[in-house]
């Protein structure tokens, strides 16, 4: 786990293997500090992990490096947003080309590793095409970056992206309207994947209305809940334990956490998030240099956080002992 | 948190046809079925394997409504009367894969056939039944012919995919490990690709040939 010292975001990432899995096919990453010179971006990915997508795992990896690289060009050429029409274009930019930059640069990737590592087979063997090559690779993705005056993110196929916003309310914004049943997903590996990206614009007109937090996770975690509810709650004692704790007793539990998660969803299980600090300095050439919110304390708690976390119980993020008998639904 | 449930139906023919070799035949294939599902489950502690039967012969009604945790599951023989009602079980059948009954949060349910086939109710208007609910087009299917005389165009039809084929009853490891595959296709977590995102490559379907008995690598899963 990495922790970077930013003055504007605190960020907290963990990723744990899923019970009876052969390997990890999740890969994370973030990187800057938020200002407008050096955005913050993460980024999670989940390979599709079976025999047909035997390569998922470095598939996954490809896409977060991929998009680090691509989302933090963007956010620095956000850094002139207030100029007349400007966000109109890094909107359109955002929304039509950018997935296919992402999309374009992850099969290049993919396919030269690919070329580079060819499967051992049969001379006569036809050369298979590129998108079944790409089947190897096949990933999900979610990212988003942060700038002092803008927040956009995008998604293709599972996991979650949740933000709880500065008055403490929780929004998953790319989440589909219906959730997918079973474990079907969308796939940088599909023909025209960046059709199937999901983006989300959220200008920041003013520094107190920045979202608090943002986590992005894989579906191992939102999969170990027995409803969306569940999900929500665990975000929300997050965001509660971040601001009673800060990141350092947060950090020390979320292995654990996710770890429980995993157990009950069984899949490869991955968490990045970044936490505002309370005290971000205004950015001086901003569109809208807000002076530090007045009301930027730590938000209640969304939970009985009075207990502190037991590591040996893995009490999850409300607080609470999570209940280890195994539920039937039905 | 909770483990997502596999709801694993047995749909399971008592018509007269079934008289005799064929019943026994039947109620063998649960009973050396029922360890094989155990052990996968053990194997995934993640997922919750629950069992549920129907009975179809003049009517169709369920043996077990209730899903019973596999660990709890124990089989009584059953016998045969009647007809054939395969259309009846399968609405029996489609009305507890809608949501709700069945939970959004749950791992592929499985749809386990065993019939010498012949219906003798309007069955494909059953089939669309299924077919029309969510979680009916995403279920593991498998089909255990019984006799060698048996329907196995019914069966056929039931599965869904021409790649997939029926299984006969006569070789009981055959049977255990073909169970045992779909116990497995059903309760591994592991997000796949949707059917015809135009990648031009077809699906994955069930890697169903008859599977490898000595291959202890049977999880497509990673």
């Amino acid at each position: 786990m990495v922790t970077l010292g930013v003055r504007r975001w605190e960020t907290l990432r963990h990723s744990v293997q899923g019970v009876g899995k052969r390997q990890n096919q999740d890969w994370h990453d973030c990187q800057g500090s938020g200002s407008g010179t050096d955005p913050l971006v993460l980024a999670v990915a989940d390979g599709h992990g079976s025999a047909v997508h035997a390569r998922s795992a470095l598939g996954a990896r490809f896409a977060v490096d991929r998009f680090l690289v691509l989302a933090s060009a963007f956010g620095r050429a956000a850094h002139d947003c207030h100029e007349p029409g400007r966000l109109t274009r890094l909107m359109t930019y955002a929304r039509d080309d950018f997935p296919r930059a992402l999309v374009h640069e992850w099969r290049q990737e993919a396919l030269g590793h690919w070329d580079r590592n060819r499967p051992v087979v049969e001379e006569a063997a036809r050369e298979p095409r590129p998108e079944e090559k790409l089947v190897l690779y096949g990933t999900t993705l979610i990212g988003a970056v942060l700038t002092p005056w803008l927040f956009v993110a995008w998604q293709i196929g599972d996991g979650d992206l949740a933000v709880v916003e500065h008055d403490g309310t929780l929004t998953r914004p790319l989440a589909p309207a219906e959730e997918d049943l079973g474990d079907e997903t969308e796939s940088l590996c599909g023909r025209e994947a960046w059709r199937s990206m999901r983006m989300h614009w959220a200008p920041v007109f003013e520094q107190a209305r920045a979202p608090r937090l943002v986590v992005l996770s894989t579906d191992g975690l939102s999969k170990s809940f027995a409803s969306a509810d569940g999900y929500a709650e665990f975000v929300l004692g997050l965001a509660g334990r971040l601001a009673e704790e800060g990141g350092t007793g947060v950090r020390e539990s979320l292995p654990a956490w996710l770890a429980q998660a995993s157990r009950y969803s069984g899949d490869d299980t991955t968490l990045t998030a970044a936490v505002r600090h309370p005290e971000a300095p205004p950015e001086a050439s901003g569109p809208a240099a807000a002076p530090p919110p007045a009301e930027a304390s730590a938000p209640a708690p969304a939970a009985d956080t009075s207990a502190p976390p037991d590591p040996r119980t893995a009490a999850g993020p409300t607080g609470g002992d999570v209940d280890m008998e195994r539920k039937t639904e039905t | 948190m909770a483990n997502r449930p596999v709801h694993f139906i047995w749909l399971l023919d008592c018509s007269f046809s079934m008289q005799g070799e064929k019943i026994a035949k039947l109620n063998y294939a649960i009973r050396e079925a029922v360890p094989e599902m155990r052990s996968v489950a053990h194997d995934n502690p993640a997922a919750q394997l629950l069992l549920r039967t129907v009975t179809f012969s003049t009517t169709a009604q369920w043996l077990h409504q209730t899903p019973v945790p596999v660990d709890d599951f124990t089989w009584q023989d059953v016998q045969v009367d009647g007809m054939t009602n395969l259309g009846e079980a399968l609405h029996l059948v489609a009305r507890e894969l809608q949501t709700p009954p069945m939970p959004q949060r749950a791992l592929k349910p499985v749809l386990a056939l065993v019939s010498d086939g012949v219906p003798t109710d309007d069955w494909k208007a059953g089939l669309k039944a299924v077919d029309a609910t969510p979680w009916g087009r995403k279920a593991v299917r498998v089909a255990i012919a019984i006799g060698a005389d048996a329907d196995r165009g019914v069966l056929q039809e039931f599965l869904g995919n021409p790649e997939l084929q029926p299984l006969d009853a006569n070789s009981p490891k055959q049977l255990a490990a073909a169970i045992r595959w779909a116990s497995t296709a059903a309760v591994k977590a592991a997000s796949q690709p949707v059917a015809g995102d135009g990648s031009g490559v077809s699906p994955v379907k069930q890697p169903y040939a008859p599977p490898v008995l000595d291959d202890d690598d049977d999880d497509d899963v990673w």
